[in-house]
């Protein structure tokens, strides 16, 4: 009997804790056993553990280079510990500041901070490791240089086309004029002198005179002069093409283009009432051939007349 | 010759009325300390390096053979003993996966045992710092450290362990890195820097001081479990309660797998019991009744 006293006394009955309390812990709401439950306690039995400290720590007289132990001034605080960088400045930051605080202290303390650079001596890690550490640091950058260097290329690529095309123009259009400089020269040559002075022939700059360049287009080559050559062409001294375009060229009505169509034949614009009035073999009536234009012929008016 | 020296030295002083100061002499407290460095067995490649990780760092420190046992840790007592050190760091390593350590103060002092996460050794790659061999580093503690009993405790605990010595016998003069212990989601993080000095020309706008920092390794990450009374065993002055043991873990999500599977047979069979218990009542207008 004593037994099970003892045993209930240890566990948490039911009644001993608050209705919210009991619904939280009962865990399973079907399992009608599951209703005594043992609450976890944690031990933080401060007492003891100021005890234990006392009984290990080193007198408080002994010169700081014994442990060489800095706390940091503020503490470290990071608002999300899976948030790497930010976390690991912390650290950095409170490691860099015990490293200053710590040279002072050595250096008021009397003692040597700075490793000298000759100083030689076995290290840590071996200098195959370290050589291995540099070249994945080498082989790091050139890796990344490569793929930018790559990524250059491939833009330069886009517009190597273009450039290309504008070379290419520029280069016949250099070419075209230098040998039309050379024609005006020969033709030049030929109205001044016979006498072959060779010379002369390569004196002269092929690069002057402008002003003659100009007058030579203008005249034209066949010496045509008062005929204005554009370099371009118009509308109008297109007109060949333009007819034959449309009569050989797609789209468009060509077969019956001169059929009558009912518009056509009620079109009675043509028609002058007072002409047909007055038309007649009277005397002093002029030839209807000089009231119309005259027309050119069928072949002209078809190759679309010409330039003008 | 010294007790001859002595001698005089003592003759010298009485007649010039100097008083031997023998005791002042004696109380000079010399910080000696000795770590033994053991593992259990079962202990995976990670494990290893990582204690020869500490063994390099820390030049007071003794390696050990692998200790048979894990259930009769007292005996670790006696081996301190016998390699004359009085702190010992145990790696016990459970279903050659988890890594706990335990910090102890050979042979009646505090004792304190942890689960390691994150384990980086100092042979990653990406750790590119170095440092003598044996130079005495600087301890850099976060002021956490001080808010509670627990806490001081295991930042003496960890002043004694992981703090190099003057005396002993593998040190080298100067001082060329910093350990550093800060105190994140309620955790011990580890860091090792190698201490350098930025020449004038490389230093931007933003620094403060002309040392830099580079990471020398190892890193890791103690979670502490608890505290004891004694050196491996006694009564637990300390216990977290945010703990959470990694068998524990794995349960739950090997549970919680295993509950879809059973809560999906459950609903099936709910179903068909549902299905089973609505049948309507016979209709006596039905067909079947009507021309029976």
């Amino acid at each position: 009997m004593s037994d099970s006293d003892s045993e209930q006394e240890q566990r948490l009955t039911l009644e001993d804790l608050e209705y919210s309390d009991a619904e939280m812990l009962s865990g399973d709401e079907d399992d009608p056993m599951d209703i005594f439950t043992t609450q976890k306690v944690t031990i933080n039995n401060e007492p003891a553990l100021k005890r234990l400290h006392d009984q290990i720590a080193l007198p408080t007289d002994i010169p700081w280079s014994e442990t060489q132990s800095i706390t940091s001034t503020q503490p470290v605080s990071v608002a999300d510990p899976d948030d790497d960088l930010n976390r690991e400045v912390a650290f950095y930051n409170q490691a860099l500041e015990a490293a200053v605080l710590g040279r002072e202290r050595i250096r008021k303390e009397g003692g040597v901070f700075e490793r000298p650079g000759d100083y030689f001596a076995e290290m840590i890690k071996s200098d195959e490791h370290m050589a291995k550490i540099r070249q994945k640091l080498l082989d790091e950058n050139a890796s990344i240089q490569a793929s930018e260097r790559a990524k250059a290329q491939r833009e330069l690529k886009k517009f190597g086309k273009k450039v290309q095309t504008e070379k290419r123009l520029e280069r016949e259009k250099a070419k075209a004029e230098a040998l039309e400089k050379i024609n005006v020269l020969k033709k030049k040559r030929q109205g001044n002198d016979s006498s072959a002075n060779a010379d002369d022939e390569f004196d002269v700059a092929l690069a002057s005179d402008d002003e003659e360049m100009r007058a030579y287009k203008t005249t034209g080559r066949n010496g045509n002069k008062g005929k204005k050559r554009s370099a371009s062409s118009t509308p109008e001294s297109r007109g060949k093409r333009l007819k034959k375009d449309q009569k050989f060229g797609f789209g468009g009505k060509k077969r019956h283009a001169k059929s009558n169509t009912a518009d056509s034949s009620a079109d009675v614009s043509a028609f002058n009432v007072k002409r047909n009035k007055s038309t007649s073999f009277k005397a002093g009536h002029k030839a209807t051939k000089t009231a119309a234009k005259k027309r050119p012929g069928k072949a002209r008016r078809q190759s679309g007349g010409g330039r003008k | 010759m010294a007790t001859v020296f002595k001698q005089q030295k003592t003759k010298r002083d009485k007649a010039e009325g100097i008083v031997a100061n023998d005791a002042e002499e004696k109380a000079i407290f010399k910080n000696k300390q000795r770590v033994l460095l053991l593992s259990s067995r079962g202990i995976t490649f990670r494990h290893r390096h990582l204690l020869s990780d500490l063994g390099n760092l820390l030049p007071h420190t003794k390696k050990d053979a692998k200790l048979d046992s894990k259930s009769k840790l007292h005996i670790i007592n006696e081996l301190a003993d016998l390699n004359n050190c009085n702190n010992c760091i145990f790696f016990e390593v459970r279903k050659r996966q988890d890594l706990y350590m335990w910090v102890s103060k050979t042979p009646n002092g505090p004792s304190m045992k942890f689960h390691i996460q994150n384990i980086h050794t100092m042979e990653e790659l990406k750790m590119t710092g170095n440092c003598l061999k044996g130079s005495r580093h600087i301890l850099s503690f976060d002021k956490n450290f001080e808010s509670s009993p627990h806490w001081m405790l295991m930042k003496e605990l960890f002043t004694q362990v992981f703090g190099i010595p003057k005396t002993s016998r593998r040190i080298k003069p100067f001082i060329d890195h910093v350990i550093s212990f800060s105190i994140v989601d309620n955790r011990v993080w580890f860091r090792n820097y190698q201490i350098t000095q930025k020449p004038v020309e490389h230093r931007s706008a933003t620094d403060t001081t002309d040392l830099t920092l580079v990471e020398i390794g190892p890193r890791f990450v103690m979670n502490p479990i608890r505290t004891f009374d004694g050196s491996f065993g006694g009564q637990t002055a300390f216990e977290n309660p945010e703990f959470v043991s990694p068998n524990v873990a794995r349960a739950k999500v090997r549970n919680a797998k295993a509950g879809r599977y059973k809560d999906r047979m459950e609903a099936l069979a709910k179903r068909d019991q549902k299905m089973k218990d609505a049948v309507l009542p016979d209709d006596p207008l039905s067909e079947k009744n009507v021309f029976a």
